[in-house]
C-alpha cells in the first residue's frame, strides 16, 4: 500500500507546482457558477418551479454539479495517454507496481485537491450570492447517494481508461479523447439538467451510463428521483459498470501485448 | 561446474510487424483503407550467458537489434521465439521477484518525476522496492557522495543539465540494488569527466554489490575501461562475444607506429618495412605486424633520424569496425 500512497503524495506534489494552472481552472469553474447562477435566476424569474425543479432544488443542481464534476470528472488519463505515446509507461511496467494501481492514485490525487477547492468555491459563492440550497429531508437519501456517487466515479475511471488505451493503437487518440469529453459534459448533464431535452432524449439518455455520471446522483440528492427509478437507475450504472471493467480489461491486457510486441 | 548463469538467453529471434506505405499522395490514401505490413527482423537467433556478476559491454551500430534484446530482457518484449530467462525468470511475465531484483537504466529515457526534485521519487521508488528506512538513508547517502549529486536531488529534476539527470537516474535506479543492471548509453551526452566519474561508479558498484551489469555504449571508453567481455551485435546476429583482449590480438594482428625524424622521410623505404597509413613530410604512422615489431623498430632507427616515436594498439573504434566490414 505503501507505494501507491507515495505516487498520491507525489501527484499532490507536482499538482500544487502548477499552482498557475490550477488557479486558472478554478478561476474558470467561478466563472461558470456566476454564469449558470445569473442565466437560472433571470430564468426563475417570477416561477417558483420549473422542469419539476424547484428554486433551491435548481441552484442546488447548478452548486453541486460543481462539486461533482470536481470528483468524478477528474483524471489524469491524459498523461496516461501521454505516457503509452512516449514509453515512458515502460519505467512503470519494469518496476513492482501495478500500472493501473498508480493511475488510481495519480486520480484520487487529482480529485482530493479538485474537490477541496470547489467545495470551498461553492462554499463561498453559496454565502455572498445567499443561494437558496436544497438539504435531503431524509437521513437515508446520504447514504444512497453516496452509493450512487461512488458508482458515479468508478464508471467515469473505467470510461476515460478505455478510451485513453486506445494510445496504444494509434498516436491520435487525442481526437476521439476531446470528442468524449465534450460528449460527456453534454449527456452527463454538467452544462443543463437533462429535463430541459426531449422526452425521447431523456429516455435514451437514462438507459445509457453518461447520465449515471452527475445527473443520477444529483437528482437522489435533490430526491427527485426515488422508488423504481432509483432502483433503474442504479441498476443502469452496476450494469455499465460491470461491462466496463470487462471492456478494460480487455482492451488494456491487448493493449499492452500490442505495445509489447512493437517496442516502446 | 560453472554456476546457473544471471542472464540466459537462447535463440532468441524477435521480428516486428512495420507498416509500409507507397510513396506519395496516392500512397497516403491507398493507406487510409489498407494497411499493408512488412516483417522486419531485430534480433535473429541469438545466444550467449552471461555469469552472475559479470560486467559485459553490448555493442554494434545504430539498428543492430541491441535495444530490442535489452527490452526482450526487461520484459517490455515479447519474444517472437526462443528462450530468456533472467535469475530463473522468464521476464516477459514481470513477476514481483524478479523485477524485484532489476533495473534498466535508459540514456533518452527518464523515470523522474520531472517537476519534482529527484529526492521525491527517490521514496517513491524505496516504497515500491520495500527498501527499509534504515537502507534507504544508507544507500541514498553512499550513492549520492559517489556520484557527487547531494545538492542536486533537491532541485527539480528539469533544472538539471544532461549529465546531472544521468547521474540522478542512475542513482534513483540502483536504490534497492538490483541484482540484474541494463545500461542503454549511461554516458550519451556527458563531458568527459562526468563520463569518468560516471564509469567508476559503475565499476564500484559492480565490485561492491557482485551484481551482473550489461551495457551499451558507442562510447569506446566505457567499454574499454568497463568491460572484459564483449558482445558484438550487428543485423540482429552475434558477430562475437567474447575477451576485448582476444579480439584485439584477432583483429587488429597490427601496431601502430607513429613517428617523427628530423628530416623530410623516404616513403618509398617505409613502404618496405610495413603498411603506411599516413604521411606528412617528417612524420608518419605505420601499420606493422605484432610480431615484427621488434625487428622493424630496429631497422627504423638505424635507417631514420628518429626524433619521436609511438608504438600504439589500433584505437578500438577501428577495431571494432573491422569485425562489421568482416562479418557484415
Amino acid at each position: 500500500m505503501g507505494k501507491y500512497w507515495a505516487a498520491f503524495s507525489l501527484s499532490i506534489q507536482q499538482e500544487l507546482y502548477y499552482r498557475a494552472s490550477f488557479l486558472m481552472e478554478r478561476a474558470r469553474s467561478i466563472t461558470v457558477i456566476i454564469a449558470f447562477y445569473a442565466f437560472w435566476s433571470a430564468v426563475f424569474q417570477g416561477r417558483d418551479t420549473l422542469l419539476g425543479y424547484t428554486r433551491s432544488q435548481m441552484f442546488t443542481y447548478i452548486l453541486g454539479m460543481n462539486v461533482l464534476r470536481a470528483l468524478v470528472f477528474s483524471d489524469k488519463t491524459w498523461e496516461l495517454m501521454h505516457e503509452i505515446n512516449t514509453g515512458k509507461i515502460s519505467s512503470y511496467l519494469m518496476r513492482p507496481i501495478s500500472y493501473v494501481g498508480f493511475c488510481l492514485s495519480r486520480d484520487a490525487a487529482d480529485k482530493a485537491t479538485q474537490l477541496v477547492s470547489s467545495i470551498l468555491e461553492v462554499a463561498l459563492a453559496a454565502w455572498l450570492l445567499k443561494i437558496p440550497l436544497y438539504w435531503p429531508a431524509h437521513p437515508a437519501t446520504f447514504a444512497v447517494f453516496g452509493l450512487t456517487l461512488a458508482l458515479a466515479i468508478v464508471l467515469y475511471f473505467l470510461m476515460s481508461y478505455i478510451v485513453a488505451t486506445f494510445a496504444f493503437w494509434t498516436s491520435e487518440s487525442a481526437g476521439p479523447r476531446f470528442c468524449f469529453e465534450l460528449f460527456l459534459e453534454f449527456s452527463s448533464g454538467a452544462f443543463f439538467p437533462l429535463d430541459v431535452l426531449p422526452r425521447i432524449f431523456q429516455s435514451v439518455f437514462s438507459f445509457l451510463p453518461f447520465a449515471s455520471l452527475l445527473y443520477f446522483p444529483l437528482n437522489v440528492f435533490l430526491e427527485r428521483i426515488t422508488g423504481p427509478l432509483l432502483a433503474r437507475g442504479l441498476g443502469v450504472q452496476v450494469f455499465w459498470a460491470v461491462l466496463f471493467v470487462w471492456a478494460a480489461r480487455r482492451l488494456w491486457e491487448r493493449g499492452l501485448k500490442a505495445y509489447s510486441a512493437d517496442g516502446g | 561446474m560453472n554456476p546457473a548463469p544471471a542472464i540466459r538467453v537462447r535463440n532468441l529471434s524477435k521480428t516486428f510487424q512495420v507498416p509500409v506505405k507507397a510513396p506519395g499522395m496516392r500512397g497516403a490514401f491507398r493507406a487510409l483503407f489498407k494497411k499493408e505490413n512488412r516483417i522486419v527482423p531485430a534480433v535473429q537467433d541469438i545466444s550467449f550467458d552471461i555469469a552472475p556478476g559479470e560486467l559485459v559491454g553490448f555493442l554494434g551500430p545504430n539498428g543492430a537489434g541491441k535495444t530490442t534484446t535489452l527490452k526482450v530482457l526487461s520484459g517490455l518484449l515479447y519474444p517472437t521465439s526462443g528462450e530468456v530467462e533472467i535469475l530463473g525468470f522468464a521476464p516477459w511475465k514481470r513477476e514481483k521477484d524478479f523485477q524485484m531484483n532489476f533495473s534498466m537504466v535508459m540514456g533518452q529515457r527518464t523515470q523522474l518525476w520531472w517537476d519534482l526534485p529527484a529526492r521525491e521519487t527517490f521514496v517513491l521508488n524505496q516504497k515500491i522496492f520495500e527498501i527499509s528506512d534504515k537502507d534507504f538513508r544508507e544507500r541514498r547517502a553512499r550513492i549520492t557522495e559517489l556520484l557527487d549529486i547531494g545538492d542536486l536531488l533537491e532541485v527539480p529534476v528539469k533544472k538539471l543539465s544532461l549529465g546531472e539527470r544521468m547521474k540522478a537516474e542512475l542513482a534513483c535506479a540502483i536504490l534497492h540494488y538490483p541484482k540484474i543492471l541494463l545500461l542503454d548509453e549511461p554516458t550519451l551526452g556527458l563531458d568527459l569527466v562526468m563520463q569518468k566519474k560516471l564509469r567508476n561508479f559503475i565499476r564500484d558498484y559492480n565490485r561492491e554489490t557482485g551484481s551482473t551489469i550489461l551495457l551499451t555504449s558507442h562510447n569506446m571508453a566505457d567499454v574499454e575501461e568497463l568491460c572484459k567481455r564483449v558482445i558484438i551485435i550487428d543485423g540482429g546476429r552475434i558477430l562475437y562475444d567474447g575477451d576485448l583482449s582476444k579480439i584485439v590480438e584477432r583483429y587488429a594482428p597490427d601496431k601502430l607506429v607513429t613517428l617523427t625524424s628530423s628530416v623530410p622521410l623516404d616513403i618509398a623505404g617505409l613502404k618496405a618495412l610495413g603498411k603506411v597509413i599516413s604521411h606528412n613530410g617528417s612524420s608518419a604512422e605505420l601499420e606493422i605486424p605484432r610480431k615484427d615489431v621488434s625487428r622493424v623498430m630496429g631497422l627504423l632507427l638505424a635507417q631514420v633520424p628518429v626524433v619521436d616515436l609511438s608504438i600504439e594498439e589500433l584505437p578500438i573504434e577501428e577495431i571494432i569496425r573491422r569485425v562489421f566490414l568482416e562479418n557484415g
